[in-house]
């Protein structure tokens, strides 16, 4: 008698999804302002990528360092979406004080979770399109027409591992006072680990493992790799270790959920600041 | 008679402003991490992006990062100078008070931009543990004193932003989509006459543009800044932060006067 009783009241899956995807940049997700989301897309990927061009440019660098910082840029500001404005969620469930209510719900974890990162996967892709157009157009990186399916895939593999981060960073944050510290050093710190300015290979070995952890870090590479027009073989293991990586960070993102959920459940405590 | 009994009502205005500042900073010291992040992380690239390429461009890393820790704090506290207001209610009470707005809202400006330079200590002391020791000062003392002038042109800076803040729903916009544009608008990790020369005009707008190109003027040999040198730097930032005062002062004004018209400041 009580599976009937508990399936009549369990949302179905794909609508607890569709309803958390669409509902989520006007409820929960961070920055998903129309102002900030275009901001998000044509400004930032610019200034960032403008900064740091000219900072290479004052180092002596070349144009090879250029096309290296601002196709690490146009990547990199993936960020803002993908993590900040995701991480975030949890922050605005206790503010707005739905975090109860959203922890007694029946609906499917994984859909209401990963719901929630459709909206920023798509303006993750836009970002990078755009910022991978500047890189183009303003500071002269070859794109071959031909490596485009390569890069599309790059980009989408990585959009949706950084928007697995961003939900990992939000179950963290779930036992956190607020999110916007953790937010802020995710949001930049890609610059300094994943290869995003200079290679990988110039910083010391326990800040390349620490890079090594971070979605970022291979995305970017799948993304250079596609752009030089690398084999689909060599494509293909960073292909899987984006996935992986984006794997990696749902599932720990869902577990952490599970288990402060619980812990919510038995002290009450976790929902308030 | 008259004047007497307000310049002290400002005085304590700004200084209550400024203890309350203090005494929410110091409850909550947290809300310094998210502004210095960003420039230890800029600093330690900028900082590996340099290497090789001579002593003193340890001093553009350090100046760079340090400018923008404290242009973050001014632009950020800047909106949230008026929008604590805001979001608590207070802004039409504080308005109706006998003493001029301004002067409550200097006390935070003034918190700010000294938080700021907290904020470009840290950033200091990471990037000279990264780099193996500080960097080569030709002349400390006028360095201090440049520095400190940098900072009130910061002040003026956040206090017209403050002002103008209050008309805009798009203070958030600006402090975190435009943030990058004012880092390179001013100059503050290379020279303003490395970009487009049709920008170089726009920069001048900004006071910081004038005092940061001073300061790097006496703090690296054979730095290559606007070509009338630091001298007329200086004369350049005073006189544009003294039009950012009288601008300050003037919005203010404005906003007291319609607020008490109208009404509807206090409304999103």
């Amino acid at each position: 008698m009580a599976t009937p009783l508990r399936s009549a009241y369990q949302p179905k899956f794909w609508k607890a999804f569709w309803t958390n995807a669409v509902l989520a940049p006007r409820t929960s997700l961070g920055f998903m302002r129309l102002d900030f989301v275009l901001g998000s897309i044509f400004v930032i990927p610019l200034t960032q990528m403008v900064f740091f061009v000219f900072v290479v440019h004052l180092g002596g660098g070349g144009q090879s360092e250029i096309e290296f910082t601002a196709v690490g840029n146009a990547v990199a500001t993936i960020t803002y979406t993908s993590v900040f404005a995701v991480c975030q969620t949890t922050d605005t469930e206790k503010q707005q004080g739905t975090m109860e209510h959203l922890l007694v719900s029946p609906a499917n974890r994984f859909a209401l979770y990963v719901g929630r990162g459709i909206i920023p996967i798509l303006v993750s892709l836009a970002t990078v399109a755009v910022g991978l157009v500047y890189a183009d157009v303003f500071f002269q990186v070859p794109i071959p027409a031909s490596t485009i399916p390569a890069l599309a895939v790059s980009v989408t593999l990585t959009a949706l591992a950084m928007v697995g981060f961003g939900l990992l960073l939000g179950g963290v944050a779930l036992y956190l006072r607020t999110s916007i510290i953790l937010g802020n050093i995710f949001l930049f710190i890609g610059l300094l680990l994943s290869g995003v300015n200079f290679p990988v290979s110039n910083l010391p070995v326990p800040l390349q493992w620490a890079g090594d952890a971070l979605p970022l870090t291979w995305g970017l590479s799948a993304i250079r790799a596609a752009i030089a027009g690398d084999s689909l073989s060599s494509l293909g293991v960073l292909w899987g270790a984006v996935a992986l990586s984006g794997i990696i960070s749902i599932g720990l993102a869902m577990g952490l959920w599970g288990v402060f959920e619980r812990r919510a459940l038995a002290t009450g405590a976790i929902a308030r600041f | 008679m008259t004047d007497a009994p307000m310049v002290g009502s400002r005085r304590r205005a700004t200084g209550a402003s400024l203890r309350l500042a203090i005494l929410l900073f110091v409850a909550d010291p947290q809300w310094l991490v998210p502004a210095t992040i960003a420039p230890i992380i800029f600093g330690l690239v900028s900082f590996e992006l340099f290497r090789g390429e001579g002593p003193y461009f340890l001093t553009y890393a350090i100046l760079g990062a340090g400018m923008m820790s404290m242009w973050g704090q001014t632009l950020y506290g800047s909106g949230w100078a008026t929008g604590q207001d805001r979001n608590l209610g207070t802004l039409e009470p504080t308005i109706q008070a006998p003493t001029p707005y301004l002067y409550v809202v200097l006390g935070r400006i003034i918190w700010n931009v000294v938080s700021g330079l907290i904020g470009g200590v840290i950033v200091y002391v990471v990037v000279v543990i990264a780099a193996g020791g500080p960097p080569a000062l030709p002349n400390p003392l006028l360095f201090v004193v440049m520095f400190v002038f940098v900072m009130v042109t910061l002040a003026s800076v956040g206090i017209v932003f403050a002002a103008a803040f209050v008309y805009s729903r798009f203070s958030g916009f600006i402090q975190n989509i435009g943030e990058f544009a004012f880092y390179i608008g001013t100059g503050c990790m290379f020279p303003v006459i490395l970009l487009p020369f049709w920008t170089n005009p726009i920069a001048l707008f900004f006071p910081p543009t004038w005092a940061l190109d001073a300061l790097r003027y006496i703090s690296i040999p054979g730095y290559v800044g606007f070509g009338w040198g630091w001298q007329w730097d200086v004369v350049g930032a005073v006189v544009v932060t003294a039009v950012y005062a009288a601008i300050a002062g003037t919005l203010f004004h404005r906003v007291e006067r319609h607020v008490l018209e109208v009404g509807n400041l206090a409304d999103y």
